[in-house]
């Protein structure tokens, strides 16, 4: 399940882009979630470990992913850190709960994020209960953000 | 520094385009729609101008604020500039933040989701980058 903590968070990793910089694996990026993340979210396609086609930057490494993409890598990858996911827009919100379909995952949102009209399961650290839709979301988390 | 600024930023890839119109802009939406290509690009003509290979036409100074310590001495020596600030920079939701420019003379896009308690800026200047191929707007 997705647990979110809401608002500030002093040992989450804040920026996000410089950890995945000085932290990723070749290997995560041929991984096959990571490459539907990043056909989805940044519309390029993996071609190897170190490079990716963007149809706009042309041929880019991986540090040059969207800052979104990036942390939603670490996010499924690096399981002893609790990252910002603020770095995220609303189209990677679909990715958050996939990742954590199969297990707990734990993340800082300093903003609130838009997951849809759909139902899901998202529980709110701050207050130890869990929203079901967004409206719930917005009345558990509103505050702290 | 007062009234409409129009940035026109660009490299052999893509280009910007967007005017400012008040102090403060923020830039919010999706991922991987170019805010951080943005800064890059701003933040390379910061540090070697022409040679950098940017372009950037405006009628002010535009400069790019890393996510370092040394924030608050860089931007007290930035005079009636175009300031840009990347998400990276932990110090934006600060008071501090909030507190040091609200005494300088510049404008300032920055990019960021969260809320900014501290700053007044109008839900009207918060923006999102629209993409045409690979012009940016």
């Amino acid at each position: 399940m997705l647990n979110i903590w809401f608002g500030d968070m002093p040992d989450a990793i804040y920026d996000t882009s410089t950890y995945f910089k000085h932290t990723y694996r070749d290997q995560w990026i041929t991984d096959p979630l990571s490459v539907e993340m990043i056909r989805d979210v940044d519309q390029s396609e993996v071609i190897g470990e170190n490079l990716i086609q963007s149809p706009v930057l042309g041929a880019i490494s991986p540090i040059q992913l969207s800052g979104g993409v990036k942390t939603l890598i670490l996010i499924s990858k690096v399981r002893d850190q609790v990252f910002n996911a603020s770095k995220c827009g609303d189209n990677c919100a679909k990715w958050l709960l996939k990742i954590a379909e199969t297990r707990k995952v734990v993340v800082n949102l300093r903003h609130l994020m838009d997951f849809g009209d759909g139902e899901f399961k998202i529980r709110v650290m701050n207050k130890k209960k869990i929203a079901h839709c967004m409206r719930e979301l917005v009345l558990l988390a509103g505050e702290y953000v | 520094m007062k009234g409409k600024h129009t940035v026109k930023v660009s490299d052999k890839r893509v280009r910007y385009s967007f005017e400012l119109v008040r102090n403060i802009t923020v830039v919010q939406g999706n991922s991987g729609t170019g805010k951080t290509k943005l800064f890059d690009l701003v933040s390379a003509y910061s540090r070697m101008k022409d040679r950098s290979g940017v372009q950037i036409v405006c009628d002010k100074p535009c400069v790019a604020l890393y996510a370092d310590s040394d924030w608050q001495t860089r931007l007290g020596n930035t005079h009636d500039s175009i300031v840009f600030i990347d998400e990276d920079a932990e110090y934006i939701s600060s008071h501090t933040f909030a507190s040091t420019i609200r005494h300088t003379d510049s404008y300032y896009v920055i990019f960021c989701r969260e809320s900014l308690h501290g700053l007044p800026y109008s839900v009207e200047e918060i923006y999102e980058i629209k993409t045409s191929k690979r012009l940016h707007t």
